[in-house]
Order: C-alpha cells, then structure tokens, then sequence
C-alpha cells in the first residue's frame, strides 16, 4: 500500500492565511480529511492552542473550532439560509427560536458583507453563496480554522473576489485559514504563507514573498516545467470543416457564428454563466438548437441527438468528469471502448475482449495513462489520469470536430501539461477543436483564434496576436469589440 | 487459497455457504428432499416467477423497476382463456396474449423514457391497470376451455423428467447470461444502471435499451402467464397476485443493487435456489406458509445489512491494526 502522508508537519497562526499547494495526489486531502478528525493519522500529532488533541472524528474538530468547507458546498437544499447555519447547534432548548436564529444568521452574514435572504430556501442560491453560508455556518460555531478546499474552482472572478475579502475579514478576525487551490495567480493573491506537499511529502514552507511563480511549480512538479502555457505553434490550417451560423436555442443562447477548420483550435472563452457550455451541447446533439444552421464538410446538418452527433464525427469531452464523464465502477477498457462499442462487437453482438483490450493497450502507451492494469476501476485513478482515459474514449471514436469543455479542470501542474501538449499534436495531426475553457492562460496558449461569449451572445473573435488577457476580459465582461 | 477467502466474503460467497447449509439441513431432515421428483416439483411450482426473475435482474441493474409484471402474467392468463372461451383458435389466442404482454411493456417504456416519469410509479399504476382489465375479462369466474394438449403441455414432462417451463427457464437463463455478460447490450444495460446521464453523454440511445427492456419483461411477463394457464388448466382474475414481491426479492437477494449498476444472474440464480429450497424444507418440516415468507423476508433485510456489517467490521479491523 502506498503512504498517503509521510512526516508532514504544518503550522497555522491565528490571522494568517496559508495555502496549501500540490498536485492532485500530494496528500492535500488526506491531511485535511485528518486536521477535520475524517481520517486519523497513524503516527505524529496534533496540537491545538498549545494542548494535544486526538480527534477521532469531525464532531470533535467541530468542537474545537475547526471546519472546513469545500468546492462543492453541503447545504440541505430544503431548508432555509439561517436553519443551514445553525444547522449543527444543539444546546438551545427544545424550541426553535426562530426569531433570534433569523436576526443572528442575518447579523452573521452582513458582518461577513453577504446580502442574503435570510429566510430564503438554500436551493436557489448560486454557488459561492452557499459557500459563504457555509462560513457563516462555521463562523456560528465559533472557528477558530477555517479550511477552504477548493472553493474557487466553480466561482466566477466576481465570486472568487467576494470569498477573498471574507476570507481577509476571517484573517483580520484571528481565525487561521488554509486556503487549497490550483490556481496559482489565487494563492499569490490571497496567501500570507504557503506549503508545498509533493508525493505525501513536505516540500517546503515559506513566506510568499519568498516564492516565485516558477520557483513554487517546480517545487510542486519537482521537475522542469519548460513547456508551460508555452504558445501555439502559428500554422496554416485545412479546409472548413464546421461552419455555424446564426445558431440559436430560446433563452439560452443566440446568433452563434463561427468557422472552424481542419488542424485549428477555436477557443471559447467567457465567464461562468456565458452559456459557452449550451453551445457546446448543442453541437453535439445533447440539447439541440432551434434555429440556425450547421455545416459539416459544406453539407447541411441537423443534429438532434448525441448518436447523430456520433456518426458525423463530433466528439464532446464533458467538464464535469465524474457525473457525465466516466463508468466510475467500471474498467479502463470498458471505459475507453464505451461510445465506439458497436465497432467490437462480433457475431450475435458479442463484445470481443481481445480487441477491446489492444485498443485499451494502445491509449495507455499513447496518453501514458499510468495505472496497474486496464482492468482497474476508473473511479480508483488520480484526477489527471481520469482525464486521460476521457480523452481516449473520444479519440477512439476518431472525431472530425472534437469540442473539449475544460479540458484541464481539477487536474495537476503536470497533467495540465500533457494534455496541453497532447491538444497540440491532435490540433498538428488535422483535427479540428473547440476548446471551451475558464483558464484564461489556458485559452490564449492553446487558440488559434478565440470566441468570446457574454450571457448567451458571441461578443466576438479575436485572432492570434488581438487575443490577449485583456481584449478577452473586456469582451467577456460586456464591452463591445472596435475592431470586428 | 487467498482466492477462496476472498471469494467467501463476496456476496456471491455467502449466498454459496446459505445455500449449502440449507441443502444440508433439509437433506438431513427429510430423506425425499434430494429425490429428483421433489427437485423438479418444487422449480415446477415456482417456474413461473423464476423466469421473470431474469428479466427482473436486466431491469433493476438498469436501475428501474417493474411492479406490474405479476399484473401482467394475470393480464395475460385471462385474455387466454377469456379468448378461447370466446371460440378463438388456440395459435391465435396465444399469440395475442404474448402481442398484449409486449404492448403493455411497451407502454409502461413510453412513460418511463419519453415521459421520463419514474418507473416505479408507471409499473405500480400499471400493476393495479393490468390486473383490473384481467378481473374485467373474467370476473369472478375461474375459465377452464383449454384443449387437453395444452394442459399436458403445462403438466407432464416432455423431456425425460422435464416439464416444458422448465426447459424454456434453462433456455433464457443460458441467453441471460450471454446477454448480460458478453454482448454490447449487456453493457449497455449496466453502464446506464451506474449513470443514465453518463451514458447519454457517451452517445448511447438510453431510452432504445430501456424501451427494449421493458417490453421484454412484458413479453416474458406475457409468456410466465401461459404457462402458468397451461399448469393450473384454468386462469382466475387473482392469478399471480403479489408475485412481484417474491421477483424482487429474489433479485435483491442475489446481490443486485437497487440503485442499479451491480450484479450478476449467478446471484440471481443462487438466490432462486435459496429461497425455493427454503420454502420447500420447511413445508417438508411442516412449517406453514406464512412463516415461511416471514423467514425470507428477514433473509431480505440481511441481504442489505450484511455488506454494511462488512464495511463496519472491515473499518474496525483496520483502525485495531494500527
């Protein structure tokens, strides 16, 4: 069995913010399901305020002052904002004091500078502000450690500035924050001090100051990242392939146009709520357009299901990896040979195994998908690895038009990498991509030209050198492009 | 060795050591219990709900229900002999009772995949549906029209000791199998179990495989009721009531998950044996009918808890170890 940590030590202050970085699979998790009392530690220790502690479960970090909130927050969709925070209180007699808890959720969050409605159901909150009730929920027991494991993974810029000033409030309120987060621009905003955990390890703590960026990569890879974000190669590319025009779906996007060719990478850039993902569905048939018009290869098409989609060889490589993405409990293999599962099937439909296999085999040299065997669950790999295998279950349908939807969400530095450069070859072998993508750094390095939505709109696109940080931003927060 | 352990802890495993203590005790109780007559007899008595067992196990590891399959066997059984009764030929009646069974599937597919309604709500309302039209068509009268070939057909072995029932469950057990192991469709069938949005995303036509699966337990559901007539020699408005809760839960005994994804019709199969063998023992020791049924159900409830208990003491082991 491999050791998840190995001697890690970690210090945190009162009023000190402190990321906590490291590739997927360095031991984030495991020290924080510890540090809540999920999991217990085989050897070392804790100490709280100067005193020992063992906890043996999360209740008992509870106790001490210790929560954690996560990308995903844990509401009860059914209850209220205040009953969410005060959710875990017991000791307030047999009645429910509704007044008090509504004044004092109330009090809570506007001293955390949230405007929410109190009594209004947590189902229709947005996002980040569950997470901030998920504070308010910690703060209501009185923390003492707040640890934020990813929370800006699903937040827009807006958002993830409005978890910052409260996280800063926490900070300047003594309360020792761990911040985890993979995106590295976040960490240099927002951190006092930084620790680096490599491979269950402890790397290195230090200051923020003290770090650069590439300095802080190169610890966590512990290796070289020459290539990184490394710009597109400029080429010529092919013939039209897709060409969109006008394409519309009521209420949720609009007027979409755009060519896309052979070898090309089309990026699509925008903020959370542009809708760049619907475009994406609706070229591959899971929500058809009701209006406008598609070609492939010059000809007419009308795509109304994802098999139609299929068959004229348009592939799309979903954002959200374990609800849309993968057979978690099943194989590699299984896995891999999924959507072009009628090419294995033989005589009466039976699958032949063998082939299937050989397939399998070939992708995992191709991709480097390090795993033990192919017959490994897929639920069982690291998150970058996972990516892989979603990348060989659509190469292996050999797709004309392949459309990625965050290609690199929720995988590490070097992962990031590989697939970056694995876009590359495709894109140089003549396929052509659509790559829907949040990673601002992403999109610029890996676009031959950039698409910029706005709440359902094409706000534009930007070729080669127009395409910068900021021309996209502007565009993606809604102003007009000058130069068509 | 390590493989034999491993193998016991499985459920699989276990279903396997139930199975052998109860073969054990109730061939030490009873010395006719092993006798080839008394074997055959006590899966004859059953046949009928341990044929739609297997299409059971395709639909619940699809991660949907049928709760009208009994309903349907009735359907079926009434429109055979209320058909015959009124003077159609037997070909024509046959095969319109196994045209009803695929239709009633088909419908109960319809609101499941393109009304995209819960399919435990559809099959129960199609439960009390199928078997009010089976009350409409005979009453309270039992119909017994049916030419004695027919009859025999239903009653008398055909190969050596064999009735035909029989020789149809080996059949689709064989192609269960196959299906559900080694073909495209018995992928399909799991993949969807494990994450119908998934395996939309994957380009697979969902509602074709759930479509098809339904229809199937109507058509087998149909076929069950035939020879269920054939057995009795007369069809009644109350045949099959309740059965589905013995198919279920011969399923959910055999290790399929009702949240769909897992399983296999080797535990199915096991679990078939269990519980017939363990209905049959105990009316071999006089026990009666519904403390029988209250052993079952409590063999059930341990089918969802013995995992669990697993899980526990796996998770204690382990923090005891360190």
């Amino acid at each position: 069995m491999t050791q998840a940590l190995k001697e890690v030590s970690l210090e945190l202050f009162p009023g000190e913010i402190h990321a906590l970085v490291g590739e997927n699979g360095a031991g984030k998790s495991t020290l924080i399901k510890i540090l809540t009392g999920i999991q217990q530690p085989d050897d070392g220790e804790m100490i709280f305020s100067g005193n020992g502690v063992q906890l043996s479960s999360s209740q008992e970090a509870q106790a001490l002052g210790i929560a954690a909130i996560y990308q995903e927050p844990m509401v009860f969709p059914d209850l209220d904002v205040a009953e969410n925070i005060f959710i875990s209180h017991r000791t307030r007699g047999i009645w429910v004091q509704w007044k008090k808890m509504y004044e004092d959720a109330h009090k809570i969050l506007s001293d955390l500078g949230m405007i929410l409605d109190v009594r209004a159901p947590a189902s229709g909150l947005t996002l980040a502000s569950q997470q901030a009730v998920e504070i308010a929920k910690a703060i209501s027991l009185n923390v003492k450690v707040l640890i934020m494991d990813e929370p800006t993974a699903s937040l827009s810029n807006h958002e993830v500035e409005q978890l910052f000033k409260v996280a800063r409030k926490l900070k300047q309120e003594n309360v020792a924050v761990l911040f985890i987060s993979h995106r590295l621009d976040e960490v240099f905003e927002i951190a006092d001090r930084i620790t680096v955990l490599r491979d269950g390890e402890h790397i290195s703590t230090r200051s923020v100051e003290e770090f650069s960026r590439e300095q802080l990569i190169r610890e966590m890879v512990g290796r070289e990242v020459d290539q990184f974000y490394a710009t597109r190669q400029k080429k010529n590319y092919g013939k039209r392939v897709l060409s969109v025009k006008n394409l519309s779906k009521e209420a949720v996007f609009s007027g979409i146009e755009f060519d896309l060719h052979e070898g090309e990478v089309l990026g699509f850039a925008g903020l959370v709520g542009s809708r760049r993902t619907d475009v994406g569905l609706a070229l591959f048939g899971i929500q058809p357009n009701d209006s406008g018009v598609i070609e492939l290869d010059g000809q007419n098409v009308s795509i109304r299901s994802p098999q139609a989609a299929q068959n004229l060889g348009i592939a799309y490589m979903t954002e959200d990896r374990r609800k849309l993405g993968l057979a978690m409990p099943l194989s590699i293999t299984s896995n891999i040979t999924l959507p072009a599962l009628k090419r294995y099937l033989g005589r009466l439909g039976l699958i032949q195994t063998e082939s299937e296999k050989s397939t399998a085999e070939e992708f995992k040299n191709r991709l480097q998908i390090k795993t033990p065997n192919l017959s490994h669950e897929v639920g069982k790999l690291s998150g970058g690895n996972q990516q892989k295998v979603m990348f060989s279950k659509w190469l292996n349908t050999q797709p004309k038009v392949f459309i990625l939807d965050e290609p690199t969400r929720g995988i590490d530095v070097g992962a990031k990498a590989e697939v970056h450069n694995m876009i590359r070859e495709l894109a140089d072998q003549g396929m052509a991509i659509l790559c829907i993508s949040s990673d601002l750094p992403e999109v610029l390095a890996m676009s031959d030209r950039v698409l910029v939505m706005r709440e359902g709109r094409q706000m534009g696109i930007l070729d080669g050198p127009q395409a910068t940080q900021e021309s996209i931003m502007s565009l993606a927060m809604g102003e007009l492009q000058e130069t068509a | 060795m390590m493989n034999v352990w491993k193998y016991l802890r499985s459920w699989e495993g276990f279903l396997c050591l139930v199975l052998i203590l109860t073969i054990s005790v109730n061939a030490v109780n009873s010395d006719a219990f092993l006798s080839i007559d008394n074997q055959i007899n006590l899966f004859t008595l059953s046949i009928e709900k341990v044929i739609i067992a297997l299409i059971m196990a395709f639909i619940i590891i699809n991660a949907e229900i049928d709760l009208s399959v009994a309903s349907m066997m009735g359907l079926a059984a009434c429109a055979l002999g209320w058909l015959v009764d009124a003077g159609a030929s037997m070909p024509t009646a046959l095969a319109t009772c196994l045209l009803i069974g695929m239709l009633g599937g088909l419908f109960n597919g319809f609101w499941v995949t393109f009304m995209n309604l819960p399919s435990l709500v559809v099959t129960l309302a199609m439960l009390i549906g199928f078997r009010g039209l089976a009350r409409v068509l005979v009453e309270d009268r039992s119909i017994r029209v049916f030419p004695s070939w027919f009859e025999e057909l239903g009653q008398q072995p055909i190969l050596g000791p064999l009735p035909l029932a029989v020789i149809i469950f080996f059949l689709l057990l064989i192609l269960a199998v196959v299906v559900l192991r080694f073909t495209g469709f018995g992928r399909y069938v799991y993949v969807i179990g494990i994450n119908k949005e998934m395996a939309r995303y994957s380009g697979i036509n969902v509602n074709a495989v759930k479509l098809i699966l339904f229809t199937l337990a109507g058509l087998i559901s149909a076929l069950a009721g035939i020879l269920f007539a054939a057995r009795l020699g007369s069809v009644r408005g109350d045949m099959g009531l309740g059965f589905e809760l013995d198919i279920i839960t011969m399923v959910l005994l055999g290790g399929v998950s009702i949240f769909g994804g897992s399983g296999s019709i080797y535990g199915v199969i096991l679990s078939i044996l269990i519980v017939l063998y363990l209905r049959n023992g105990m009316s071999l020791s006089n026990i009666t009918g519904h403390l029988q049924t209250g052993v079952i159900g409590l063999l059930l409830i341990s089918s969802a808890m013995v995992p669990n208990l697993k899980t526990y003491w796996e998770s204690l082991q382990a923090s005891r170890s360190k």
